[in-house]
């Protein structure tokens, strides 16, 4: 219950500093460009589309929004709140798994994609693994550079194996990657869609974990105090 | 209410803040009372779970501090010595916002604004407040989800003297509803006004504990002061008590039967925090 009220302020939140209106630009911006463009490219753009933007922004917004919080004392307030972390966690994660899977929707529809259910599986769970590296890397960075330049080394790895393996190159160990699980779920190129599914639970599981960590001991050391 | 015993508390690997012992019953506000960087904020600190790295005991509400699970913040309220407000939220957006983390029933939002005269700003984001606006949001916004202890940071500095007797007019009704408050400030008018008890902190240490009333009159009217005229201009002078005898104007002024007036004056909280810790308060 908490968690649903949380979640539905932080989307509040976030539409009020301006990201939903980012994403629509966005989203405009790809479905016309989609629309523009030869029918035949249009499937495999998509799917880039829907990875690099609905997916993968939550990190950078992730980013902008706990580096928000930070300068401006709110998780002080939260931190002598009854909200527990998970619900703090959760709600961060799903108030911009939620846009980023509309948004790929739109993306996917108006590519005549033929997967849709997918699609928004895989849009939705690779929305969570990013957002959950947003959230570690913001938690620990100080500032807004800072957290720019520790994000490379993820997006490296969320985003060159995908794009290599959709260009041709396949390894079939390449799946047990959170991108490349993700694209082909996008793509619709998979004979067994359970195991992709499985992959990417396992990394959320992962990097969940990892985010509960590192949440903790921010929140513990707000005071001041380094134990 | 709160029952704190020999706590000790360091940033750093010197000695800070030690053997600080004290209750608070139901119902009181105790106020903590010392210059800049005295550690009373640090103390309020521990005592609502900011920093657990401490020894010794701080038990609020029955709790051990270091202990505490989220359930035991839905009867705190806090007040910090900064704003804690998101900027792009209105007023009345950020009171959502933050009742919303409580399962508690809420106090009337509007009321609230209201009584601290953001009624008609309620309506306007936080980036367009002046800072004691924000001081008087994040004050009501401790008070928000009707909590039975309060810890209150410099809730009256920087602001106005209207808004200021406002504020403390708020925090005399919360004790009369039967609040625990923790007020801690550099005021001592503040302090003398609002506080059933005060500690006087310097240097992590409390020095002195008692009634700001007691404090007082424990040092007595140690002054006196007289007037008179003198070539048709009306003079003011004064002197210890214990000293009168050797203050020649007065003796002389008394037999020649030519004083004015004469009175004891009592010494001011800050008098006293200067005569117990050697220490001035600002
Ligand atoms: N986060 C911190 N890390 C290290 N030292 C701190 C920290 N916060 C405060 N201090 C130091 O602890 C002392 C007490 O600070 P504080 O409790 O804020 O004082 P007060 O509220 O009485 O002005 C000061 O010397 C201050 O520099
Ligand atoms: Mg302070």
């Amino acid at each position: 219950m908490k968690t649903l009220r949380l979640t539905s302020a932080d989307i509040k939140i976030q539409y009020k500093y301006g990201f939903y209106l980012l994403y629509s630009f966005f989203t405009l911006f790809y479905v016309f460009i989609l629309n523009i463009m030869p029918a035949s490219w249009q499937k495999t753009t998509a799917v880039i589309m829907i990875y690099s933007d609905p997916a993968a922004m939550g990190l950078f917004f992730m980013g902008a929004i706990v580096l928000l919080e930070k300068s401006q004392m709110i998780l002080n307030s939260l931190a002598v709140s009854p909200i527990k972390i998970s619900q703090y966690i959760n709600a961060k994660v799903l108030s911009l798994g939620l846009i980023g899977t509309i948004v790929g929707v739109i993306i996917a529809l108006s590519a005549q994609s033929n997967n849709i259910i997918t699609v928004i599986i895989a849009v939705f769970l690779s929305s969570v693994v990013f957002s959950l590296i947003g959230l570690i890397v913001a938690f620990k960075a100080s500032s807004l550079n800072q957290f720019v330049i520790a994000t490379v080394p993820f997006e490296l790895i969320l985003t060159a194996p995908p794009v290599i393996t959709l260009f041709g190159y396949d390894n079939p160990w390449l799946i047990l990657l959170p991108g490349v699980a993700a694209i082909k779920l996008l793509s619709g190129s998979y004979t067994n869609p359970f195991l992709l599914i499985l992959i990417q639970l396992f990394w959320i599981t992962v990097s969940y974990f990892i985010c509960i960590k590192v949440v903790k001991k921010t929140f513990r050391q707000l005071g001041g105090c380094k134990v | 209410m709160i029952n704190v015993k020999n706590l000790a508390f360091s940033y750093t690997k010197a000695p800070f803040m030690e053997d600080i012992n004290f209750n608070v019953p139901k119902g009181e506000i105790f106020g903590f009372l010392g210059p800049s960087g005295a550690g009373k904020s640090t103390l309020q600190k521990i005592l609502t779970g900011l920093i657990l790295g401490y020894r010794g005991n701080a038990i609020v509400n029955g709790i051990e501090v270091k202990n505490r699970d989220n359930s035991f913040y839905e009867n705190i309220g806090v007040d910090f010595e900064f704003p804690s407000l998101y900027e792009k939220l209105t007023a009345r957006q950020n009171l959502k916002f933050f009742g919303s983390l409580y399962s508690k029933q809420l106090s009337d939002i509007d009321s609230l604004l209201n009584a601290v005269g953001l009624d008609r700003d309620a309506d306007k984001k936080i980036s367009e407040y002046s800072k004691g606006m924000k001081s008087r949001l994040n004050f009501i916004k401790a008070l928000l989800h009707n909590p039975d202890i309060l810890f209150l940071d410099e809730p009256t500095s920087g602001l106005d003297p209207a808004n200021a007797r406002t504020m403390k007019d708020m925090i005399l009704t919360e004790k009369t509803k039967g609040k625990t408050i923790i007020l801690t400030t550099h005021n001592m008018q503040d302090a003398t006004e609002l506080c059933d008890r005060v500690a006087f902190i310097v240097d992590g240490k409390i020095k002195v504990m008692d009634s700001p009333h007691s404090l007082i009159m424990l040092k007595g009217a140690n002054k006196i002061e007289y007037s008179y005229i003198e070539n048709g201009i009306k003079k003011k002078s004064n002197c210890l008590i214990a000293e009168t005898v050797k203050d020649k104007t007065l003796n002389l002024l008394i037999a020649s039967g030519n004083l004015r007036s004469i009175h004891s004056c009592e010494p001011t909280l800050n008098d006293i925090f200067i005569e117990v810790t050697g220490r001035k308060l600002e």
